[in-house]
């Protein structure tokens, strides 16, 4: 294992600190590992967080039009309740505070008892789950879908909605339409390797890929022999369109590196993704490609697919100053 | 919080034991975790001790929650938490309480993780042991014999954990590989059923 670290058991504060020194708009609060922003606007609060490992998800995503807190867990691992509850504290300007969760067991329970809690301080907390994969219906760490890169839409578009002064109930709407609207699918090239553990979470041969595996390397539908990035968009895409058929409408693509594949691959896929989505009718309004939601330094990509109205349009369009996302 | 110390002990001299048992169904960090938050616990026994009960319960569930992380942290902090609520202003604690601490415990985690007996979990030990529990106090048994009723649950049921196929949790997926092995979470409830028990009989 090489990595630029100093101890295994301070990566995530030292990664924090170190990011918080690059967005002097951002603070940080020790132990609890609880990323803000330094400026209240006085609005709905959006929170959201997970195991890190994910950079820049999640703390990347907090300032204006986005997060107004992230709170990160152990490498992998979510984050404990109390963490979350800081995170709640931090966001909320007393017009209450929406979480944004991704599917995994850990993550929803831990964030379920944060809600308890911050409850029992008189903050409102509403919740949402994000279920975009459409690899496999249950996984290792989850019951049903795994939330993954769709996530950062989720952030997005609620964001914009909070930042227009809208009322709780209204944010949770739009988080929860972006949600039933987003669908994703990933594949790996290779493993990922925890600072504490030392070594790869799964193998792969020198000529194998995994379609369909989750954000920590967990199982995904099959392993096969590498494919062209043609290949890929094909297999990638057909999976999401099986699943929700946006044939005829508009949409936002993400086309997204998981930490080790470089910017390079990434528009090689994106343009045969293009050409794949224009061969179904798709009108592609917006893209992104970059490294949104990563797994450590594994190698692969995911694709996810937006679709859109003129309501979430909007909000797609609207201004956001984030260290990860600016439009 | 002499029990909080036996507990942390009899963990601390299972680990390898458990952390094989965890290695072939999960990630084997279960001992790890574990362990971290007992001896968590351990660091803060003074104040715990002189604090009332309800507080104790509630500061060893945050306590758990904070330093385990995960699910196994945020499920054992929902019982302990659960338990604070029963306990209320109680200052001493009998047979009859004890009882109804227990069940708030399992409830806490059965509701927490949307789980159910049979799902090959730390639930299989508990919620026997609470049941016969349970059962004997209602039928008037006397307080020794309850007890071991309490202990004697616990035991069969982590053992009933070894056939069983995995509902829940990270063993899940290796559903099949599982069985023929008991559940490491009930054996780590299981002990501390027993480190129970033990403690009052003596």
């Amino acid at each position: 294992m090489k990595k630029i670290i100093n101890d295994p058991n301070d990566v995530v504060s030292e990664m924090l600190q170190g990011l918080v020194k690059a967005h002097p708009q951002l603070v940080y609060f020790d132990e609890v590992e609880v990323i803000a922003k330094k400026d209240k606007a006085e609005k709905v609060g959006l929170v959201s967080g997970g195991g890190s490992g994910h950079e820049p998800a999640h703390a990347g995503y907090v300032g204006k039009g986005m997060l107004d807190a992230a709170v990160a867990g152990n490498v992998f691992a979510s984050p404990s309740p109390d963490r979350v509850l800081k995170g709640i504290q931090e966001a909320n300007t007393g017009k209450g505070v929406l979480l944004i969760i991704k599917n995994y067991s850990g993550d929803i329970m831990n964030f379920d008892m944060a809600q308890e809690l911050a409850g029992m301080e008189g903050i409102k907390v509403e919740t949402v789950v994000v279920r975009d994969d459409v690899a496999v219906e249950d996984s290792t760490h989850s019951t049903g879908r795994r939330g993954i890169a769709g996530t950062v839409f989720v952030h997005k578009l609620a964001g914009a909605k909070a930042e227009t002064g809208a009322t709780l109930d209204e944010v949770k709407r739009v988080a929860e339409k972006t949600i039933a609207n987003v669908r994703s699918m990933g594949m790996a090239m290779s493993p990922c390797v925890l600072p504490g553990v030392g070594k790869p979470g799964f193998l792969l041969g020198e000529n194998e890929i995994e379609i369909g595996m989750g954000i920590h390397g967990e199982p995904g539908v099959e392993k096969t022999s590498i494919k062209t990035a043609a290949e890929l968009a094909e297999i990638l895409c057909d999976k999401i369109l099986a699943d929700y058929d946006v044939t005829g409408n508009e949409v936002a693509l993400m086309v997204n590196g998981l930490g080790a594949t470089p910017l390079m691959e990434l528009y090689i896929l994106n343009n045969e993704v293009e050409k794949k989505l224009s061969k179904h009718n798709i009108k592609i309004y917006k893209i992104f490609v970059g490294n949104y939601m990563t797994s450590l330094e594994m190698a692969g990509c995911s694709i996810t697919l937006l679709k859109l109205d003129e309501e979430l349009k909007e909000l797609l369009d609207a201004k956001c100053d984030t260290p990860a996302m600016k439009v | 919080m002499e029990y909080i110390e036996l507990v942390a002990k009899k963990i601390e001299l299972n680990k390898d034991y458990v952390t094989e048992l965890d290695s072939i169904t999960g990630d084997g960090d279960h001992w790890v975790n574990m362990n971290m938050g007992f001896q968590r616990v351990l660091k803060d026994k003074e104040s715990l001790a002189s604090m009332k009960l309800s507080e104790m319960f509630q500061k060893v569930g945050m306590l758990i929650m904070s330093t385990v992380g995960g699910s196994s942290g945020v499920l054992y902090g929902s019982a302990y938490i659960k338990a604070a609520k029963v306990l209320g202003d109680e200052t001493e604690m009998d047979i009859n309480l004890l009882c109804e601490v227990l069940e708030a415990e399992l409830n806490g985690i059965m509701e927490r993780g949307k789980a159910k007996p049979g799902y090959k979990t730390m639930i299989d030990a508990l919620y026997p042991a609470v049941t016969r529990f349970k059962e004997s106090l209602e039928k008037g048994l006397d307080n020794h014999t309850a007890l071991q009723e309490l202990k004697q649950g616990a035991i069969d049921g982590m053992n009933s954990t070894k056939e069983m196929e995995a509902v829940k949790g990270r063993a899940y997926y290796q559903a099949q590989k599982g069985v023929g092995h008991i559940d490491p979470g009930a054996v780590t409830m299981c002990y501390q059923i027993e480190v129970l028990v033990d403690y009052l009989c003596k």
